[in-house]
């Protein structure tokens, strides 16, 4: 942080996109949560790996009435997020 | 009456009054008015200057005319505060439309579509790395703390991350959390997309839940000139008690269920 002058950067709080996610009070989603924090205790907590699993633990809260169904495009799981530098990687979908 | 002629310069009906006054001179008083032109002698609001009895005069309306000043400008002054403090109420607003428009001092980013999820591309350039924090308020009773220390995680792909909280006393407990993110410039980029901040969550006793945050960071934080050497951002979290004696409803009540459900929804 630079901190010279009087333009100093100030932390702004926004609201989440969603709002909040209600609580899992019954643990119904544990399995699907465990799986994913193993998973990244074993990929080294990267996080490109592991996001599959992520997918199943938000079908799960999606099922259990604890999450607002959504498409997983917009929550970041179309096909079409290929990255930006693969080789023939990003798709011409646009 | 005499000394109001004599102010108002009007000398023909001050030689009147003059004359009148004195009981044998009703007659000619009468022939004077009428012989002397009123334009030669009854010259109104033309002050008499240089004698002693117009002193009182002038002082009279020298303090007339300071008072006036006087008053103009204490109205001025009164406006000039008037206006002052209705700035400082506008500039609330102001300053934050401002700020929301220029993106200026760091501020996070506003109305996100969820359209910018669909359309983002993972930007492979970049691996950041991103460390979790857990605080609570010291008279907060839960056990709060994060299940990851750090997720290395791409500018454009959505992450998922865990906390979790537990509740070890015989009360129920309401929390609600508030985060912050280090270093600033980073916050800009860091788009939460679900999470569990600023709303109250109720723990029963001998409760534990697991909290996630879904987030992203931005595509566009490989481009930031003033980020480029910053792969470590710190997002921490903070649980303060909400309210202190509170007599709960049960939680798993129909219409509280239903209130906890509706954020997601909306």
């Amino acid at each position: 942080m630079s901190t010279t002058g009087a333009y100093q950067p100030r932390f702004k709080q926004t609201a989440p996109i969603k709002g909040s996610f209600p609580l899992d009070h019954e643990g119904e989603c544990k399995g699907p949560m465990l799986d994913y924090m193993l998973c990244l205790n074993d990929k080294g907590q990267r996080n490109s790996d592991c996001r599959d699993l992520a997918k199943v633990y938000f079908d799960c809260r999606m099922k259990h009435n604890l999450m607002a169904k959504e498409d997983w495009n917009k929550l970041g799981y179309g096909t079409d997020q290929s990255s930006s530098n693969t080789v023939g990687g990003a798709s011409a979908v646009e | 009456m005499l000394l109001n002629h004599l102010r108002f310069g009007c000398r023909r009906l001050a030689v009147a009054t003059c004359l009148r006054s004195l009981p044998s001179s009703a007659p000619i008083a009468q022939t004077l008015s009428s012989r002397i032109p009123f334009a030669l002698t009854c010259v109104p609001h033309q002050p008499i200057r240089q004698s002693s009895s117009d002193q009182r005069w002038n002082q009279d309306s020298y303090e007339q005319y300071q008072k006036r000043k006087t008053r103009d400008t204490a109205y001025y002054v009164l406006s000039v505060v008037v206006l002052a403090i209705g700035l400082t109420f506008a500039a609330v607003p102001a300053y934050r439309m401002f700020c929301e428009s220029t993106a200026y001092g760091g501020t996070t980013q506003i109305a996100k579509d969820t359209d910018k999820i669909e359309k983002m591309r993972r930007m492979d350039q970049r691996l950041i790395r991103v460390q979790f924090n857990a605080d609570t308020h010291s008279s907060m009773r839960w056990n709060f703390r994060p299940l990851q220390t750090d997720i290395y995680v791409h500018p454009g792909e959505t992450a998922l991350a865990f906390y979790t909280a537990s509740n070890d006393t015989n009360k129920p407990i309401i929390g609600m959390s508030t985060y912050n993110i280090i270093p600033f410039q980073a916050a800009y980029y860091f788009c939460k997309i679900q999470c569990f901040c600023f709303e109250e969550q109720i723990l029963n006793p001998g409760e534990k839940v697991d909290m996630p945050v879904f987030f992203y960071i931005d595509p566009d934080y490989v481009d930031d000139p003033a980020l480029e050497y910053t792969d470590d951002i710190i997002l921490s979290y903070t649980f303060f008690e909400a309210k202190k004696g509170l007599k709960l409803p049960n939680p798993f009540d129909q219409p509280s269920a239903q209130k906890q459900i509706a954020p997601a929804a909306s």
